[in-house]
């Protein structure tokens, strides 16, 4: 008689189930967020980026601390697995989001994976990375023909303007 | 009965053992006392000694007094991680600080000896009054528990009383102490000396101010198989003689369900430090009014 559903019902729970079981998917998450630190764009499951989200947030709030921090830097020589990135953390992350509280990253979908999976993808990068942004702002063209007569509108406006007064 | 022997044996004798037992503490020092005098004046052919009353007892009041001056808020205050709303907990921080000013709870910690009379129909009197120790405390907000154990009579006996429940009368920390874990569940499976309190025992005072006493008992266990098995990593027990009860290979044999990763998930932390303070001058506040 089962008198416990306690496998059935996740109530609170907040973390996701991946790979083979909890020790698996720190470690997956583990791979993902040094990829994400190294590159600082990647694109994997919308799964996994939602579930690094999280801890790549909060892996900047502990290099804020400071490198002379026991705990942070515990922290970061766990969670990256690629020694060389511990220094790119603490001098070149946590100065870029000083002024920031949260929201260090962000987060786009993408189409889905051509495999046969078929796999809802998504990107995730830090802000202010060096790349092009992924929402590009599109610019109007000046020289358009409706966009050069709005100008020339817009100058005998300012002229009339300028002789009233 | 032995000064009159004493002094049918000689004079001087009775004297020496009259000024000795004088200097004893006796419980029948009154009918002594006049004993002494009648058989001194009777034998002695001078005058009759001064009389002498005995030394008055110095009564130490060692009951707690003073509040406690530690900055110490009570765990069920802290709010557990959830998706409520906080108005919940307001209100029932409002009922528990009411109920806390008619009845002084004190400062207690998991280890430390208290004393609790509780309103009983059945009993004769009305109440009942429980010693032991302080086993584990539970639960948040109105519901919070604590458990206390003994061995009366050879029996374990463990209690759980509510904190904030309308039938307590009075709580009484005989001994305030910290001890190596906060959760003993393990004294179950320990030897039973190590759960025994003496049911009379007096209050041993303690000073309001200044760091708790942590009382680094390693406890000796019965031999396996316990209820639980408190070798293992997830328990995290530091308060257990593993040496005499399990060989090495054992403790190894243990460590294979320790989960290393647990310490660095950043998900499972709960920083309580800012809410703590906000709590705490929240609770003095209106505890002062």
């Amino acid at each position: 008689m089962r008198l416990t559903l306690q496998a059935l019902i996740s109530h609170g729970r907040v973390a996701r189930k991946m790979g083979l079981g909890p020790e698996s998917r720190i470690n997956m998450l583990r791979n993902i967020l040094t990829g994400l630190v190294r590159h600082e764009r990647i694109e994997t499951t919308q799964a996994r980026a939602d579930e690094v989200r999280f801890y790549a947030e909060k892996l900047v709030d502990y290099a804020k601390k400071g490198d002379t921090d026991e705990k942070a830097m515990k922290m970061a020589n766990f969670w990256l697995t690629e020694k060389d990135l511990i220094p790119k953390l603490f001098k070149v992350l946590a100065p870029r989001f000083e002024n920031q509280s949260n929201g260090y990253t962000r987060m786009a979908r993408l189409p889905n994976r051509q495999n046969l999976d078929r796999a809802k993808m998504a990107v995730l990068e830090y802000k202010g990375n060096p790349f092009p942004p992924l929402y590009p702002v599109k610019k109007e063209n000046e020289l358009s023909l409706i966009n050069q007569l709005l100008k020339g509108y817009r100058e005998e406006r300012a002229q009339q303007l300028a002789d009233k007064a | 009965r032995s000064v009159m022997a004493a002094c049918a044996k000689g004079l001087d004798r009775c004297i020496l053992s009259l000024r000795l037992l004088r200097n004893v503490k006796l419980q029948h020092e009154r009918f002594l006392s006049t004993s002494l005098c009648h058989l001194a004046a009777g034998n002695s052919s001078q005058q009759p000694p001064k009389f002498i009353p005995p030394s008055k007892p110095v009564i130490v009041d060692k009951t707690q007094k003073v509040a406690s001056l530690r900055k110490f808020l009570s765990p069920e205050f802290i709010p557990p991680r959830q998706r409520t709303d906080p108005v919940k907990f307001s209100m029932e921080r409002k009922d528990m600080v009411r109920r806390r000013k008619v009845l002084n709870i004190p400062e207690f910690y998991a280890g430390s000896i208290l004393a609790v009379t509780m309103a009983d129909p059945c009993a004769s009197g009305k109440t009942n009054r429980f010693v032991g120790i302080c086993i584990q405390r539970g639960g948040k907000g109105l519901g919070a528990t604590f458990i206390l154990r003994n061995i009366i009579d050879g029996q374990g006996i463990e209690i759980c009383y509510d904190l904030y429940s309308p039938r307590i009368q009075t709580i009484e920390v005989l001994k305030l102490e910290k001890r190596l874990d906060d959760n003993l569940m393990y004294l179950r499976d320990a030897l039973p000396e190590y759960s025994t309190v003496d049911l009379g025992m007096k209050p041993v005072p303690f000073s309001p101010t200044g760091e708790v006493p942590v009382n680094k008992l390693k406890v000796k266990m019965r031999p396996k198989p316990w209820s639980k098995r408190w070798e293992r990593p997830k328990f995290n027990i530091q308060g257990i003689r593993f040496d005499l009860s399990l060989t090495p290979e054992k403790m190894e044999h243990a460590q294979k369900w320790a989960q290393p990763w647990q310490e660095y998930d950043m998900l499972k932390e709960y920083d309580t430090s800012t809410l703590e303070e906000q709590i705490l001058s929240e609770v003095q506040r209106e505890m002062s009014k």
